[in-house]
């Protein structure tokens, strides 16, 4: 991951022609190294052939797990550990724990997915990382291409289609 | 295909639908108690949950339209069509009560002028459970919500005849129509939802009553949505309506239902926490007299749209979201079900004991109360009921949607609707 990388990108002005050239990019069996916007785009990720995120797989898990640990901690609790008695319940009263099991499982999956998240893009406190461009942010559509072990023929044709679909400027950047 | 035809042969077996529902409603009414508590309950039950299927129609269609949802626009037309079924509604309540003034049935224990007299807690009720409010209140606000949705279907026909007019004037008249009728409809259905429902238990009462309810309601209304979406599709009408639309239909199942079933938990543990007397009763009736519906009504409508729709491919598919609606459709009828039947059961039998001769108190609360089918169980004449009320309430839908075109062209948020994406 720590090896540089020289990158062809485009900027467009639009989200509609970086639509197109994303997929004229894989219809010419173009290798699409990432696309950024400053906003969520429909149907970016279809035309990208992007598999469906299986993060939220990790959340059912992540979520099963806290549910698991809530409900199962209190029971030991309070049947082997510390019974007491609580207004004339019984030892192991279930609606009581519902609260605390669904809490729970809204905190194992919410930090879980969190975590992965940051685990699955690089990202940590104190780490950054390098932006093509920084109007990305603001209002240009980036598509770019990953030129590191390409030559200067196939580099030539990547800065040919950019142009000719439709961006607006072209620029090769080392990362 | 823009217009809905309503041919012969879908009157032929919504026809048929109503006869069957007006052969058990009778069958009923013949083979029963002499207080004909099951064909009273039956009654009820269905034109409560249609009516409020109805009412939450008109709700979602003001709240997507107060929203400014674009998704919804396609399907607009189906809850315009729902929504006018509040019509036929507001007479079969009307029914129930001329029933409670002519004491025609004994459903309700306020209604028993003698019993409030004697009784303390009813008494401190009786300036909101009588006669006169159930009557009267459900006309006024009742035609009041008719009066909304009529207003809100003729502009939108307007529009469609008409075009959009100088600044979507059409649409700016709608969007001020449902902002008024969204708060209006929050707190006035409240007051028919304890009239209608709550006070058959007439001592007792919860505060959070009226939004399970009406949870109920918006379920059993998006269920019915999604398979009227997908038989419309099926006969070549909605095209335009993608998986996409089903996506977000069944996202509303699936969030309504959690919704629900939260309401469902809260009122349940705060009651069972307390554990105070007088309103454990409610509970303490149903998880002893009436234990396979008080767990089945929680299984079907938790678990079954919770696991199934959690996926994303599963709301998108037709087969799926077919079967998750109708098991939530079902489900929500028999929540209503236990809602109703239980609190009419007690009233009726003491009321039996009571003109018999017998002290007021001859069915203990909480008493091993029998198993019957058609109280403790729907039984195959509450299914035909369902099935006749059910026919009649599409043999409406289907009346009004054949007299407008099924997409409102010009609306302006159509092209927002054709265009609509999730994933």
């Amino acid at each position: 991951m720590n090896k540089e990388k020289e990158v062809i990108y485009g900027l467009y002005d639009d989200e509609e022609i970086l639509l197109s050239a994303v997929k004229q990019a894989r219809a010419d069996h173009l290798d699409i190294m990432d696309v950024y916007t400053p906003f969520p785009v429909h149907g970016l990720d279809h035309a990208m052939g992007m598999e469906e995120s299986r993060l939220h797989i990790a959340g059912f898990v992540y979520g099963a797990i806290g549910t698991l640990t809530a409900f199962l901690f209190m029971t030991w609790v309070f049947t082997r550990d510390w019974p007491i008695i609580f207004g004339g319940k019984p030892y192991w009263s279930v609606p009581a724990f519902i609260p605390i099991t669904f809490e729970l499982t809204v905190l194992f999956s919410a930090i879980g997915m969190t975590v992965t998240f940051f685990t699955i893009c690089g990202l940590a406190p104190g780490r950054t990382n390098p932006t093509l461009d920084d109007r990305i942010t603001d209002d240009k559509f980036c598509l770019a291409f990953d030129a590191s072990d390409s030559g200067e023929d196939v580099r030539d044709g990547l800065r040919n289609f950019l142009s000719s679909t439709g961006a607006s400027e072209v620029n090769l950047k080392t990362i | 295909m823009d217009q809905f035809v309503f041919d012969t042969k879908k009157r032929w077996v919504l026809g048929g639908g109503m006869i069957l529902g007006l052969l058990c409603l009778l069958i009923t009414f013949f083979t029963d108690d002499q207080f004909h508590t099951r064909f009273w309950t039956n009654f009820l039950h269905n034109s409560v949950f249609f009516t409020g299927i109805a009412f939450i129609s008109l709700f979602i269609l003001s709240a997507f339209t107060t929203a400014l949802a674009g998704w919804s626009t396609l399907i607009k037309r189906i809850w315009e069509a729902y929504s006018l079924f509040m019509i036929p509604g507001l007479i079969l309540m009307l029914v129930i009560a001329a029933g409670v003034w002519g004491h025609w049935h004994h459903l309700y224990h306020w209604a028993d002028e003698a019993a409030v007299k004697a009784d303390r807690i009813m008494l401190g009720k009786s300036s909101f459970l009588n006669k006169n409010w159930y009557a009267f209140g459900t006309l006024i606000i009742v035609g009041a919500w008719i009066f909304f949705a009529m207003r809100i279907r003729k502009y939108s026909t307007e529009e469609d005849k008409n075009g959009p007019g100088t600044d979507f004037s059409y649409h700016r008249k709608i969007r001020i129509f449902s902002v008024i009728f969204l708060p209006l409809a929050g707190f006035s259905s409240a007051a028919m939802i304890w009239q209608w429902i709550m006070s058959l238990d007439a001592h007792w009462y919860s505060t959070l009553f009226a939004w399970y309810t009406g949870a109920s309601w918006f379920l059993s209304a998006m269920s019915l949505t999604i398979l009227t979406v997908i038989y419309l599709r099926g006969q070549g009408y909605l095209q335009h309506v993608t998986a996409d639309h089903l996506h977000d239909l069944g996202k509303y199942l699936f969030g309504i239902s959690v919704f629900w079933t939260y309401l469902w938990f809260s009122q349940y543990m705060l009651i069972w926490y307390a554990n105070i007397g007088e309103e454990t009763i409610y509970f303490r009736e149903r998880m002893d007299n009436y234990k396979p519906l008080f767990f089945l009504n929680l299984a079907i409508n938790f678990l079954v749209p919770f696991f199934i729709f959690m996926r994303n491919d599963t709301k998108r598919k037709v087969g799926s979201a077919a079967f998750v609606a109708i098991v939530v459709f079902i489900g929500h009828w028999l929540d209503f079900f236990l809602m109703i039947k239980p609190g009419a059961r007690i009233t009726a039998m003491e009321a039996a004991a009571h003109s018999a001769g017998g002290a007021h108190d001859a069915v203990a609360h909480g008493a091993g109360m029998p198993f019957a089918i058609g109280f403790s169980f729907p039984g195959l004449l509450e299914i035909g009921t369902m099935i006749g009320f059910l026919s009649f309430f599409f043999y409406m839908v289907f009346t009004r949607l054949a007299q407008a075109s099924l997409t409102p062209k010009n609306d302006p948020y159509i092209e927002e609707s054709l265009h609509h994406q999730v994933v």
